[in-house]
């Protein structure tokens, strides 16, 4: 019902204009740099792009670095949204804890993690530990306070009625922080996920730890742009399939939920 | 972003050394009685030209004769470099000569072990050179009031562009400095931004093809102007004096292979840069001597306390060795 609505408001599938965009995009980068409204030499031509991206997959090295990203972002994100969910039920569900470190977490949740990396290459180098920290830094944050919002969302009624059914403080987590928490945390990971992108190829390119950013950088240094630009599509590949894989998870972990199920309104 | 920016090291010193401090274990590498095992060595260098001579004696196993096993570890500048390190998690370092003096001006406990490269002698044909476009500057005097891009602001480059400047008879203080990384410059350049660029091989080379002219090169300062070196922490020049000697006896000969096999120099570029087998042929390649050019970096050194770099010169004995 509701892709009939979207097809009567618009007259094509979501889908078909979603790429209709993107292949006039692609169109524009290959018109633009050939008739000169943009300089080709620093503007390299879509179908340049594309010509550098297929020798680019058929090196080695690249793979290695395509390897060394994947891996940092996965593991930072791992890691923050573990300790995100741990931290944020434990500080949420006792309200002291709350309390003592609402003002803590307001002060450093503000800080740029790029902000840190000086600090990180004296303290850790220059390898990939010291990306990992930036990732795990700045996507944690992003965590830990959806699932602080999650766990504060749930219903007074339902808390009260739980109370009086006498739940023990695991049945209470497992029924009723659980399913309250879930969209807020699903939410915190597909945030945490784009930024923790952000920060590995952010990392990579400044501090110069191993990765796709630090080819960008080397690339750069030896004025070679349609590589640069090649290997900066191949990031954004990466964010987009990230996305995409938070949202099918989304969608199969909440199906139950109103803002997911299509037969309920929201 | 080649950065090699002085306040940078100036705000990571301080951790820096308590890093140092704390972590009183030596760094990775294993105290090798024996020749038997090569002592593993980190190396922080720039992904540039320069810095080939190192690639090809690791290559050409000088360093393995040296009894060296040597890692590089690419990084962005200076800035990554030096307080890596300092912290113990290099053992060298490759960084140009001004920021190595404005380390030691901090008190920064670093120490020169070997030459890194040299200026060519060469003003029209030098991996470094000014480029303009506007037909109306001609000279570098012509410079004065003009916006000038410099990778990192009071650092060699802009250091070098206001010796050309004044070596000219124009007024080095009212030249205006753009910070733009060496890849930005040309563009920058193409779009108006900016009056002149200082680029170094293989913008040089691009800038070349655009049909700039060029007024000025690292020449001008000094025709054996000494650009960068490689160097080591005080620490690990008092805990391991025989490692540091063995490296910079493998640097000097690596150096000197360089200089007389400037085509494997060009052919090593292709390893650890991204620059086309073909284009590294039309690249002017640095001067690799040997030995450090203590005259050149004593003019530096002046120059730099001159355009206000530095408060008084730095008695170099303690950073050269």
């Amino acid at each position: 019902m509701t892709q009939a609505i979207a097809k009567g408001r618009t007259g094509a599938p979501p889908v078909l204009l979603g790429a209709a965009g993107l292949v006039a995009f692609v169109g524009l980068f290959e018109v633009l740099p050939r008739v000169g409204i943009l300089p080709e030499a620093y503007f390299p031509t879509a179908s340049t792009i594309g010509r550098t991206m297929a020798t680019l997959v058929t090196e080695s090295s690249f793979w290695v670095s395509f390897g060394e990203t994947v891996q940092t972002w996965a593991l930072g994100l791992a890691i923050a949204v573990a300790a995100g969910i741990v931290l944020g039920v434990v500080i949420g569900t006792v309200p002291v804890l709350r309390a003592a470190t609402a003002s803590t977490i307001e002060f450093l949740r503000p800080i740029p993690s790029v902000a840190l990396i000086p600090l990180v290459i004296v303290l850790v180098g220059t390898d990939m530990e010291s990306t990992l920290i930036l990732v795990v830094y700045a996507s944690f944050w992003q965590m830990l306070i959806q699932v602080l919002y999650g766990v504060a969302d749930v219903d007074p009624v339902a808390r009260e009625t739980a109370l009086s059914y006498r739940l023990g403080p695991w049945d209470r987590i497992r029924y009723l922080v659980f399913p309250t928490a879930l969209p807020y945390a699903l939410t915190g990971v597909r945030l945490a996920a784009s930024v923790a992108l952000i920060l590995a190829v952010t990392g990579e390119l400044v501090i110069g730890s191993p990765g796709l950013g630090h080819d960008i950088e080397t690339a750069n240094s030896s004025n070679s742009i349609p590589r640069v630009y090649a290997l900066i599509v191949v990031t954004g590949l990466i964010g987009l399939a990230a996305n995409l894989v938070a949202r099918a998870v989304e969608r199969y972990a909440l199906a139950w939920h109103p803002s997911v199920r299509a037969d309920v309104p929201a | 972003m080649i950065r090699k920016t002085s306040a940078f090291i100036a705000t990571t010193l301080l951790v820096a050394s308590m890093a140092a401090c704390s972590s009183s274990s030596t760094p990775n590498a294993p105290s090798s009685s024996g020749p038997a095992v090569d002592d593993k060595v980190t190396v922080g260098v720039i992904a540039i030209l320069d810095v080939a001579p190192i690639y090809l004696g690791r290559d050409k196993g000088i360093f393995h004769k040296h009894g060296i096993e040597l890692t590089m570890q690419q990084a962005q500048g200076g800035a990554a470099i030096v307080p890596a390190v300092v912290s113990g998690q290099y053992q060298f370092g490759f960084s140009n000569v001004v920021s190595l003096l404005l380390a030691k001006s901090q008190n920064v406990p670093i120490k020169a072990v070997a030459n890194g490269n040299n200026s060519t002698g060469s003003t029209s044909a030098d991996f470094g050179g000014l480029f303009v476009k506007d037909p109306n500057i001609k000279s570098p005097k012509d410079l004065v009031g003009k916006k000038v891009a410099t990778n990192t602001l009071k650092n060699i480059v802009d250091t070098t562009v206001k010796a050309i400047v004044a070596k000219d008879g124009g007024d080095a203080s009212k030249v205006n400095f753009v910070e733009l990384a060496f890849p930005n410059m040309a563009p920058a350049l193409d779009a108006g931004n900016v009056d002149a660029i200082f680029v170094v091989e293989p913008f040089l080379s691009a800038a070349k093809a655009k049909g700039w002219k060029q007024i000025g090169s690292y020449a001008d300062v000094d025709p054996n102007l000494c650009v960068a070196l490689y160097f080591t922490s005080t620490q690990l020049m008092t805990q391991k004096p025989d490692l540091v000697k063995r490296f910079t006896d493998a640097m000097k000969e690596s150096l000197a292979y360089a200089q007389a096999h400037p085509d494997e120099a060009r052919a090593e570029l292709t390893t650890y840069t991204t620059i086309k087998a073909d284009d590294t042929k039309n690249l002017i390649l640095p001067k690799w001597p040997g030995d450090i050019d203590k005259t050149s970096i004593d003019k530096l050194a002046g120059l730099a306390v001159t355009y206000g770099l530095l408060t008084s010169k730095p008695d170099l004995t303690t950073l050269l060795p």
